[in-house]
């Protein structure tokens, strides 16, 4: 894996003394955070960017490595075959009606290929595999997994009760790392968090120019695994070029042609495939992407504890399936789109079990939805033809 | 119909996970029932969910869709995994019902998750006063307590007598117990309970006959009957089941002297472990302690489908099995066991398994 990541990173650094891009950087600096994880003298907590809040690790000395995101990291860096990988943890007897980020990360873990954890965090959101997969990976390195329970309602209750939980955590990384807890260090972060939160809404509002001036189909990943360098002043880098390029484009004529803009759920397939090709020779732009979305609210710097608490309640996939249906369709309206693909990756039970209400919801609003059938990045489970069958069968439809 | 004080027969409120404390339920006058899915096919539900999904959840909503559940005045959902979040969301949108209600089961099993807990009971209890119009006493709940306390103990006593080197109930009929105490007026299985307890040790005695294989049942929902039919028809006994009907929902009682909210918070939360709860090391030493206490042969997981939680806690529990030489066999079922014919084969492999190494 280390050797993977060190291949990419090259290949990172190559394209961008060619010619820099926002999202070369943010892979850059995420790969770059992944091979830090196998340093000998790192602290290396484990935690899931997307499902925690990740300004509370900025405020520490310490290396957070998504276990999920990196080992998908890998099919992507191979040309597709986490099936190999998988195989490992399937042997073990871990079922294929396991999710396949798991059976990844499993397989990863049973072939010795992970960095070491000092610390394994974890969180309730937003499925049931997640947190399971950090406990059974903690436990045969004979280490307790941490959870964050995020319930599914906001109320004062809840949100005193993940507070507490955060108030440990933080403990719980001052005592692996001897620091004791800077609160104006961590005041400082809430202020990069917001700072960038700020100038990712305006990415977010140039996504709404007509022709879209990026590929929403980045955004997707950008707003899930980017979620890493909330509080750190990297995403406000990142962002600022990528408001850069996109004013580059709008004021150069330089987007891509659009004919039919196209908003997308959360999960962009890992794995290669013929999807975005196939779109953007239609002119069909993804303009949106659910998971790109700015959910939470400022964050109070005056009370750190209760910001993070209430932004991680108040995550897209966190609560009912009518909170999400309703941003949804805001969305929806606000790109003024002409359809929505659906990727829908097996056992992703809390994200499409909501899809039959999404689709009735766009439906009643006269917005088009493809279902996708695939796997985020099992290749056994996805076909290109298939897929390019209903693809273009859409596109048709939106003619 | 349980009666309220003003004699009247209360209605039905379903719960879904066994997490929900049926005391409140009844506190409020009003008769809770073990919410079963549809006992047929799917052909509804599955224009809603995606085919992997648990196909306990799939059935309950059929039966939603079906109308067969409009006898009940309310449903109590619980946050317990990702499939019952979307089933209370799509409940909500295309079933209905006069009460409904989202209880949030915190995963901690600590002061901080009591603390939460016992808040999310007090609004389950607000909410069910606003919902009958009568409030619940602390004397009503009290009761409440008194009785499934006291149910509680009387089928703990039977799981008790499974112990025995001949144990006088089969399996099956301790389900069916379990299921009819979950799903009836409670007055109506008092009953049952007391003949089965009156029962001498002896009662599956054929003399002589050998010792039966001796089997341990772990797992999520089990509410057919059928694998302990193929069990005890391959001449072994069930004489012991883990899952959510079984030892784990009769277990410990709850307190009386405390407050009874807090109280029914610390039982309901504190109890051992389900597969949604984190703490592997627990429940692994609760089935090796039951293993030891039951003196059982053979250990057989149920579990539902597409569970992610048990699907990935089953290879670390197997693998703690055969290091500890405890012979162990994971089956999955599709909630109506309709594959029954595959289950029986192996059951009897792994029977015939046992009889062999002994």
């Amino acid at each position: 894996m280390k050797a993977d990541f060190e291949n990419i990173l090259k290949l990172l650094d190559n394209k961008i003394a060619r010619r820099p891009s926002a999202y070369d950087l943010f892979s850059k600096e995420m790969i770059s955070t992944f091979l830090r994880a196998f340093d000998e003298e790192a602290k290396v907590v484990w935690v899931s960017y997307y499902a925690f809040p990740m300004e509370l690790l900025w405020a520490f000395d310490v290396v957070p490595f998504d276990f999920e995101i990196a080992c998908n990291t890998l099919p992507t860096a191979s040309g597709g075959n986490g099936s190999s990988i998988m195989m490992s943890a399937e042997k073990e007897g871990y079922s294929r009606d396991i999710c396949s980020f798991y059976r990844l990360v499993l397989g990863a873990h049973i072939e010795g290929i992970l960095p070491r954890g000092d610390l394994f965090l974890t969180s309730s959101y937003y499925c049931n595999g997640k947190a399971k997969t950090n406990e059974i990976i903690a436990r045969s390195h004979g280490k307790e997994s941490i959870l964050l329970d995020v319930p599914n309602e906001i109320s004062a209750s809840s949100i005193r009760y993940v507070v507490t939980q955060l108030r440990e955590i933080a403990a719980r990384l001052e005592n692996l790392t001897g620091e004791t807890l800077d609160l104006d260090k961590f005041r400082q972060i809430i202020r990069h968090s917001n700072k960038a939160r700020s100038s990712y809404q305006k990415v977010n509002a140039l996504m709404k120019e007509k022709p879209c001036p990026w590929d929403g189909s980045r955004a997707g990943p950008l707003g899930i695994s980017g979620s890493l360098f909330w509080g750190s002043p990297i995403r406000e880098e990142i962002n600022q070029m990528l408001i850069r390029e996109m004013e580059g484009r709008i004021s150069g004529g330089k987007t891509y042609p659009e004919t039919y803009r196209i908003l997308w759920f959360p999960w962009v397939p890992v794995q290669p495939t013929n999807i975005f090709k196939t779109l953007r020779e239609s002119h069909a732009n993804v303009v949106m992407a659910e998971s790109a979305r700015v959910w939470w609210d400022e964050l109070d710097e005056g009370d750190p504890f209760e910001a993070l608490a209430l932004k991680a309640l108040q995550n897209y996939l966190v609560g009912t399936a009518e909170n999400r249906v309703r941003d949804i369709v805001g969305l929806a309206e606000d790109y003024e789109v002409n359809g929505a693909i659906h990727f829908s990756t097996p056992a992703c039970i809390h994200e499409n079990g909501s899809l039959s209400l999404v689709s009735d919801a766009l439906k009643e609003k006269g917005i088009p939805l493809l279902d996708l059938e695939g796997d985020m990045t099992d290749e056994r489970n996805y076909s290109p033809e298939q897929t390019m069958h209903k693809v273009t069968t859409f596109l048709e439809v939106l003619s | 119909m349980a009666s309220n004080n003003d004699g009247s027969q209360g209605e039905k409120i379903g719960w879904i996970c066994d997490y929900v404390p049926e005391e409140l339920i009844m506190a409020a006058g009003m008769e809770p029932v073990r919410l079963e899915g549809q006992m047929e096919n799917v052909k509804e539900a599955d224009s809603y969910l995606f085919s992997n999904v648990c196909p306990y959840v799939k059935h309950i909503l059929e039966a939603g869709l079906n109308r067969e559940t409009e006898d009940l005045a309310g449903i109590i959902f619980t946050n317990s995994c990702d499939g019952m979040r979307r089933l209370h969301d799509l409940w909500n949108h295309y079933v209905g019902s006069p009460f409904m209600h989202m209880l949030e089961i915190p995963k901690h099993r600590d002061e901080k998750g009591l603390h939460y807990f016992r808040e999310q009971l007090e609004h389950l209890k607000r909410e069910l006063e606003r919902f009958t119009g009568k409030e619940i006493s602390s004397q009503g709940l009290k009761g409440a307590v008194s009785l499934l306390n006291d149910r509680r103990g009387r089928l703990m006593d039977l799981f008790e007598r499974q112990k025995q080197e001949e144990p006088p109930y089969r399996g099956s009929e301790l389900l069916d117990l379990c299921l009819e105490e979950t799903t009836r007026p409670k007055e109506e299985t008092a009953r049952i309970i007391q003949e089965m307890g009156g029962r001498p040790s002896n009662a599956l005695s054929t003399n002589p006959r050998p010792r039966p294989v001796r089997i341990l049942v772990t797992g999520n929902v089990l509410d057919k009957p059928n694998l302990f039919r193929i069990i005890e028809s391959a001449g072994a006994e069930v004489v012991a089941f883990d899952t959510c009907l079984g030892l784990r929902h009769y277990t410990d009682p709850v307190e009386t002297e405390a407050d009874p909210i807090s109280s029914l918070a610390r039982r309901y939360l504190l109890r051992p472990p389900c597969n949604r709860m984190p703490g592997l090391n627990e429940k692994i030493e609760r089935m090796r302690q039951l293993s030891r206490d039951y003196t059982v042969d053979g250990v057989i997981q149920s579990r539902v489908k597409f569970c992610d939680y048990a699907l990935l806690e089953s290879p670390v529990l197997e693998n703690f099995a055969k290091n500890r030489d405890l012979p162990f066999l994971s089956l999955e079922n599709d909630y109506l066991w309709a594959d029954e014919a595959r289950m029986k084969t192996r059951v009897e492999a792994f029977l015939e398994m046992i009889r062999e190494s002994d």
